[in-house]
C-alpha cells in the first residue's frame, strides 16, 4: 500500500510538472497569430519563390535582421519600461563611427573597436535615461532630441565622410565570419537574444522593469527605484544599438555617419509587431525577436517575388497592421 | 513579494562585462579558428594577385576578376545626355568671359546667393567651394548660403528668405521638382537671376523663368560603367542593374546611360533589375537580388555607397562579381585601390560644376546671354588612375589610407 501510495504522489507530482509545463508553453492569443503568421509567410514565400526557402536564403534573412533583432532586445526593455528611444539609429552611426575612428587612430585592433562601440552606444543611451529622469523630461522628447545631436556629432566627426574598418579580425568577429557554422551577424544575435531573454524574463530585474511599465506608482511604493530601472533600459537600448553599429561597420568594412536613419521605427515595430505593449508592463523579447523576423521574411521574400519596393512598402504595413490588430482580439 | 534591490551602476557593470566576455571568448575562440575566414577576400585584404593572368579565356576576351581596364580611351569624347527639355548640351568653353567683361563684373558689385538642397555631402561643399573661388575671381559676392536638410517646406522658406536678402543672383538646387516650382518663380518675379544645379523644376521656362541649368552628365557616366562593366562579361551574359526605387532625374539619367550603351555596343547582354527605396536597404536588396540570381555575369549600381553594400553582399555570399558604379566615394576609391570587386565608375566633377554655375552666373548679371543646359564632362575612374582621380574631383591628395592600398597593389597606378 506504501508503495501504491508513493506511486500516486509521484504520479501526481509528475502530472502537476506537465500541467505546469502546458500552462507555460501554452501561449496567448497574440503569439498564437504572430507565430502563425511567421509560419504561414514562410510557407507562402516557399512556394513562390523556388530560392527561398534554402540554408543560404535563411542565413540572408538572419543576417538582414541581425541590426533590427538586437536593437528590438534593448527596445523591449525601455518599451515594457514604459519608455521608448527615439534615438538607437542615431546611435548606430554615432557609436560605429566613433569605434572605427579609434581603431583607426588609436589601434589596438577589434577589442578597441568593440569597447568604443559598446561604450559610446551605452553612454548615450545612459544620457538618454539620466536625462529622462533627472530633468522628468518624457522619454519620446529626450531621445528625440538625442537623434539629432548623436546623428549631427557622427555627420561632424568627419566631415560626413565614412571611416573605412581595416581590421579584418573586427570584420570577421562582427560581421564577415562564422561561429561553428553560424554566420557571426547572426550568432550574436542569438547570444544578445538569449541573455535578453534570461534578464528579462527570468530576473528580480526583469520583474522590476514590468512592475515599472505596468504602473510606476504601485511599483515605487513596492520599493522599486524607478528611475534606476528607467535609466537602465535606456542604456541597454543604446549598448545594443552600439552592438548594431559593430555588425553593420564590420560587414560593411566602413561606418558611415548617414546609416540607420529611420531605422528607430523598424525597431519599434518588431517590438510592438512581438506583442509588446506601447503603453509598457507587457511584451516579451522572444516576440520582438519574431516581430523582427517577420519584417525580415517580408522583405526578403517580397525582394524574392519580385514586388517593386514601392509596392513593398504598403504592403508591409498593411500586414503589420493586420498581424497586430488579429493578435488583439 | 518581496523584491531584492538591485543598483543600477551594477546592473551596467553586470552587462558590460557580459559583453567584453562574450567578445574575449570570441577571441579565444578565434584562435582555434572556428572562425571561417570569408570565402572572398579580394576586396577585404590589399589584394596580392591582381596582376595574375584573366581567370577565363572565352570567345570574346572576358576580362577575369583581378583584371584592370585602362582608364585612357574609357567614356564618350563629350556630354551625351540632354538637359531637362531635350536640350544638347553646352560646355564651359560657351561660357567664357573677356578681361573686360571681368572687369565689368568686379565693377558691377554683385551679390550671389546660394540655396542648397542639403549641404553636408563632399558633393555640396565641393559645389560651393568652386561657386566661391571662381565668383571671387570676378569680384562677386557670396553673401549667404541655405542648407534645407532636403525638406521640401525647409527650402521654400530657404528661398522666401533669399528673395528678402535680395541679392543679384541665386544658385540653387531645388531638393524636389514640383513643390518647390511656385517658390522658385518668385525669385524671376523678384528680379533675381537664377542658376540651377543638376535639376529644373517642373513650369519654369528659359530663359525667363531662369537663366541656366548646369550638372554632370549623368548618361556619360552611365554610358562609362557599362563600358567597364562589359570588359568582364562573356558574350550573351547577364548583368544586374540596382537603381533608386524613385523617380529621380538624375539617377534615371544614369541608367538610360548604361541601357544606351549596352543597346548599341553589347546588344547580347541581359539585363536584370532591382531596386531600392532608401539607402540603408542597399544591402539586403543587393544580398536577396543576387541569392535569386547566382548566374550574374556582373552588377552595376547607381551610387557609390550602396554599391560598397553591394560588394559586401557578394563578399558574405561568396560571390566574384565584377561591379561598375557612379561617383566617387572615398570607400569605393579605396575598394579600387586595394584591387576589389568595383571595377571601374564614371565620376562627377562637381567642384568643376561650381565652377560652371560661377561663369553662368556671371554671364547672366553681365546681360549675357546663358545656355539653357551646360553638361560637365564625365570623368572615367577605374584601379588605373583612381588616385589621379581623386585628386582631380577632391582637389586635395587622397588619405593616408588610400595611398598605402595602392601602393600595396600592383593594380593600382599613383
Amino acid at each position: 500500500m506504501t508503495e501504491m501510495k508513493t506511486d500516486t504522489t509521484e504520479t501526481t507530482a509528475v502530472s502537476l510538472k506537465l500541467a505546469e509545463l502546458f500552462r507555460r508553453l501554452r501561449p496567448d492569443p497574440q503569439d498564437l497569430v504572430l507565430y502563425s503568421a511567421f509560419i504561414i509567410l514562410i510557407i507562402a514565400f516557399s512556394l513562390l519563390s523556388p530560392v527561398f526557402f534554402s540554408a543560404t536564403n535563411f542565413q540572408n534573412i538572419g543576417r538582414q535582421t541581425a541590426m533590427v533583432s538586437i536593437m528590438a532586445v534593448g527596445m523591449t526593455f525601455v518599451i515594457v519600461s514604459g519608455q521608448i528611444d527615439l534615438s538607437v539609429g542615431s546611435i548606430v552611426a554615432l557609436s560605429s563611427m566613433v569605434a572605427a575612428m579609434a581603431m583607426r587612430d588609436v589601434g589596438g585592433g577589434w577589442v578597441t573597436g568593440a569597447l568604443v562601440a559598446l561604450s559610446v552606444g551605452a553612454l548615450t543611451g545612459f544620457v538618454n535615461g539620466a536625462l529622462t529622469n533627472w530633468l522628468k523630461i518624457p522619454s519620446f522628447l529626450v531621445t528625440l532630441g538625442t537623434l539629432g545631436v548623436a546623428r549631427g556629432i557622427a555627420l561632424l566627426l568627419t566631415d560626413t565622410r565614412p571611416v573605412i574598418v581595416n581590421e579584418p579580425r573586427y570584420q570577421r568577429l562582427f560581421g564577415d565570419g562564422h561561429f561553428f557554422g553560424i554566420p557571426a551577424p547572426i550568432f550574436w544575435t542569438i547570444i544578445i537574444v538569449v541573455v535578453g531573454i534570461m534578464w528579462l524574463q527570468r530576473t528580480v530585474f526583469g520583474r522590476k522593469v514590468y512592475a515599472t511599465g505596468g504602473n510606476a506608482e504601485a511599483a515605487r511604493f513596492s520599493g522599486i527605484a524607478v528611475n534606476k530601472v528607467r535609466i537602465i533600459a535606456l542604456t541597454l537600448s543604446g549598448l545594443t544599438a552600439g552592438m548594431a553599429g559593430m555588425i553593420f561597420s564590420a560587414r560593411a568594412h566602413a561606418a558611415r555617419p548617414v546609416i540607420g536613419e529611420g531605422m528607430e521605427l523598424d525597431v519599434i515595430a518588431a517590438v510592438i509587431l512581438g506583442g509588446t505593449s506601447l503603453f509598457g508592463g507587457k511584451g516579451t523579447i522572444v516576440g520582438a525577436f519574431i516581430g523582427s523576423l517577420i519584417i525580415g521574411v517580408l522583405n526578403n521574400g517580397l525582394n524574392l517575388t519580385g514586388v517593386p519596393s514601392a509596392a513593398q512598402l504598403a504592403l508591409k504595413g498593411v500586414l503589420i497592421i493586420g498581424a497586430v490588430a488579429f493578435g488583439r482580439r | 513579494m518581496k523584491i531584492k534591490k538591485i543598483g543600477s551602476g551594477w546592473g551596467i557593470v553586470r552587462l558590460v562585462l557580459l559583453a567584453t566576455v562574450f567578445a574575449l571568448g570570441a577571441a579565444a575562440c578565434s584562435s582555434g579558428d572556428p572562425i571561417n575566414a570569408p570565402r572572398v577576400e579580394s576586396d577585404s585584404a590589399p589584394a596580392q594577385e591582381s596582376d595574375s593572368a584573366p581567370a577565363q579565356e572565352s570567345a570574346a576576351p572576358v576580362l577575369g576578376i583581378d583584371a584592370v581596364v585602362p582608364a585612357a580611351g574609357l567614356g564618350p569624347d563629350g556630354v551625351i545626355g540632354q538637359g531637362p527639355n531635350g536640350e544638347s548640351a553646352a560646355s564651359l568653353a560657351d561660357l567664357a568671359l573677356t578681361d573686360d567683361e571681368i572687369q565689368q563684373a568686379k565693377d558691377g558689385g554683385f551679390e550671389v546667393g546660394i540655396v542648397m538642397h542639403v549641404q553636408n555631402l563632399d558633393w555640396s561643399k565641393l559645389q560651393i567651394n568652386g561657386i566661391t573661388a571662381t565668383l571671387a575671381e570676378f569680384g562677386i559676392e557670396v553673401v549667404a548660403v541655405t542648407d534645407a536638410g532636403f525638406l521640401v517646406e525647409e527650402q521654400i522658406a530657404d528661398i522666401e528668405d533669399m528673395i528678402q536678402i535680395a541679392p543679384d543672383a541665386v544658385i540653387s538646387i531645388p531638393v524636389d521638382d514640383t513643390a518647390t516650382a511656385p517658390a522658385y518663380k518668385q525669385i524671376a518675379e523678384a528680379g533675381i537671376k537664377l542658376v540651377f544645379m543638376d535639376n529644373v523644376p517642373r513650369g519654369l521656362e528659359y530663359p525667363t523663368g531662369y537663366q541656366s541649368m548646369i550638372s554632370a552628365d549623368s548618361q556619360g557616366n552611365g554610358a562609362i560603367a557599362a563600358e567597364v562593366l562589359a570588359e568582364y562579361v562573356p558574350d550573351g551574359g547577364k548583368i544586374g542593374i540596382i537603381e533608386f526605387g524613385i523617380d529621380f532625374f538624375v539617377t534615371n539619367e544614369r541608367v538610360i546611360g548604361v541601357e544606351n550603351w549596352l543597346g548599341a555596343n553589347r546588344s547580347d547582354i541581359n539585363v536584370l533589375k532591382a531596386d531600392f527605396l532608401h539607402p540603408d536597404d542597399a544591402l539586403a536588396t543587393a544580398e536577396n537580388f543576387l541569392t535569386k540570381n547566382p548566374d550574374l555575369d556582373g552588377l552595376f549600381v547607381v551610387w557609390d555607397a550602396p554599391a560598397m553594400d553591394a560588394v559586401a553582399a557578394a563578399r558574405t555570399l561568396g560571390m566574384e562579381i565584377p561591379i561598375t558604379t557612379i561617383d566617387l566615394g572615398l570607400e569605393v576609391a579605396l575598394n579600387m585601390a586595394q584591387g576589389g570587386l568595383i571595377k571601374g565608375l564614371g565620376a562627377q566633377r562637381p567642384y568643376d560644376q561650381g565652377v560652371a554655375e560661377a561663369y553662368a552666373v556671371a554671364n547672366s548679371l553681365l546681360g549675357k546671354e546663358t545656355p539653357a543646359w551646360v553638361g560637365v564632362l564625365s570623368l572615367p575612374v577605374t584601379p588605373d588612375n583612381v588616385m589621379e582621380a581623386y585628386r582631380e574631383v577632391f582637389k586635395q591628395d587622397p588619405p593616408q589610407e588610400l595611398r598605402d592600398a595602392c601602393a600595396a597593389n600592383a593594380g593600382c597606378t599613383d
